[in-house]
């Protein structure tokens, strides 16, 4: 059962879900200008349709306004976690490509890094008050994908920012959604828990 | 028998009498009227360069016995040219409209059918009664990535046409304009106007889904606009009035983190609050209510020059000024 919704707790809720909605919107404008400065520095078509990567989480959702206050923070923050990761490697691969001969896209994507970092603690945060618990980071992790080619990766990269950007605009949607006062009943979705 | 002819504006048309034979004799009517025999080659009809004018009904009937052998009716008209297509949605996140047209008429009857494809999913675009060139279609998921593709293909007797959309789910959000624009004077407040507003009806949700808005007003005698960005709340003071002067305000909407903006809503007229024009008072009374003006510079009583009445302005202030230096240095010299 979700922890009784005191003035305080609800307050605290409303709060933390306020400063979640402030940075999933900080962090779209950044990863909208890192996706312009990506496709520029890596040569690429803005336009280029990206099929879907296997380990970047798509941000579509079906029956986006029958999910659970749960449901929405669990899915948000394996999202995150999923980007830390993916983003991290991206920002290794760059690495080894350019060197320091692209200090300004290196610097941007640990920028959005370290928010999307941030974004995932916030939302961690937001479990804690909920005395829900936060869900493990797979130890070992998956399996390193295999090695791609240097347009493979740039292509990648392309479909991990897309998403990125849509991840931010739907975790400001749900962190409104949470932030609304939760229904007395508690059977209309809001911070209750599905039976 | 009685049937439907579709020819192109332009093309050469050769009617025949149903099965009568070449060389009868026949008469061919147009709406009625007789055709002359100069458009007959046997008892065959020839029109040449069809226009839209020749449309009608047209009638061929045996010679003597004057019975009816073939009749019909030829519509003139042209194929369709690429169709007009526009997709939007002003409801989000319910769904999205598309709606179409033909840039050019083509004088016969169309069919429109409309395909909207998803990724590899195929979705029903539902017509809407009114508008007929309209469908509607509920978003099934959000959120996402892929590229939606709709295709109208519009078909006549003379020909078909298409277009292809393609958009991403965020890029066709656009609201309709704020409703319900306010706009009135604020009592005592000479250079304020205080606008109010409402959501568009057709945004389902805007609690969750907050719009944005954007105010812009002049006075009608400028050409110039103010223009105000607000990221919440549906009312706004303007400050910078020009004051007694009449102003145009519009407001538009946007969702605060998608798509564009809405058009300008419906325009409203309204007027900062003026003071009462006061009643012509004698120089005493002036001279006392001089006090209460920005100027604090007291005029003498004699200066008739420094007479502001109700007017307050920094010129009448330098007149004073100067008319009251001219009596301070004749003072000066008979000192």
């Amino acid at each position: 059962m979700a922890a009784a919704d005191s003035p305080s707790a609800a307050l605290q809720r409303r709060d933390l879900c306020s400063r979640g909605i402030r940075l999933a919107g900080k962090m779209r404008a950044d990863v909208v200008d890192l996706l312009d400065t990506y496709v520029e520095r890596q040569g690429l078509d803005a336009s280029a349709s990206v099929a879907a990567v296997e380990g970047v989480p798509s941000a579509a959702v079906e029956r986006w306004d029958e999910q659970t206050g749960t449901q929405r923070l669990l899915e948000n923050l394996a999202a995150y976690r999923a980007f830390r990761a993916l983003l991290a490697q991206m920002l290794e691969e760059q690495r080894e490509q350019l060197g320091d001969a692209d200090a300004a896209l290196g610097r941007a994507l640990a920028a959005v890094l370290l928010q999307v970092s941030a974004f995932a603690y916030h939302l961690e945060e937001l479990l804690r008050l909920e005395s829900r618990g936060i869900p493990g980071e797979e130890g070992a992790g998956p399996p390193p994908p295999p090695r791609l080619s240097l347009f493979e990766q740039k292509l990648r990269g392309l479909g991990v920012l897309r998403e990125l950007a849509q991840w931010a605009v739907r975790s400001a949607r749900d962190l409104r959604q949470l932030a609304k006062p939760s229904p007395a009943a508690g059977s209309a979705p809001g911070l209750a828990e599905s039976p | 028998d009685s049937h439907v002819q579709y020819e192109r504006v332009g093309a050469d048309v050769t009617m025949k009498c149903g099965s009568m034979d070449w060389d009868a004799a026949v008469t061919w009517t147009a709406n009625g009227t007789d055709i002359d025999e100069s458009h007959l080659n046997g008892s065959y009809l020839i029109l040449k360069n069809v226009d839209l004018s020749q449309s009608g009904q047209y009638s061929c009937y045996e010679g003597s016995s004057w019975h009816l052998k073939y009749q019909t009716y030829l519509r003139v008209g042209t194929p369709p040219k690429e169709p007009v297509l526009m997709c939007r949605s002003n409801n989000y996140p319910k769904g999205f409209y598309c709606s179409w047209h033909l840039p050019t008429p083509t004088y016969i009857p169309n069919s429109f059918n409309i395909s909207v494809i998803h990724g590899t999913k195929d979705m029903v675009c539902e017509k809407d009664a009114i508008p007929k060139n309209r469908c509607h279609i509920r978003y099934l998921q959000l959120f996402s990535t892929v590229k939606y593709k709709v295709t109208l293909t519009v078909t006549n007797a003379l020909g078909k046409n298409f277009t292809t959309l393609t958009f991403d789910e965020f890029a066709i959000v656009k609201p309709d304009p704020p409703e319900s624009v306010v706009a009135k004077p604020v009592p005592n407040n000479p250079r304020r106007l205080e606008v109010s507003w409402q959501n568009p009806s057709s945004w389902p949700d805007p609690e969750s889904f907050p719009l944005k808005f954007f105010l812009r007003y002049r006075p009608l005698i400028l050409d110039q606009w103010q223009h105000v960005e607000l990221s919440d709340g549906t009312s706004h003071t303007i400050t910078d009035a020009y004051a007694g002067k009449e102003y145009i305000i519009q407001v538009a909407a946007k969702d605060n983190d998608i798509g564009t903006w809405s058009d300008w809503s419906v325009a409203v007229h309204a007027t900062p609050w003026t003071e009462e024009p006061k009643h012509l008072t004698t120089e005493a009374q002036i001279t006392e209510t001089t006090s209460a003006s920005t100027s604090s510079f007291m005029a003498p009583p004699t200066t008739k020059i420094c007479d502001k009445g109700a007017v307050v302005g920094s010129g009448a202030v330098a007149v004073c000024w100067t008319a009251g230096l001219v009596v301070a240095a004749y003072s000066v010299l008979f000192i």
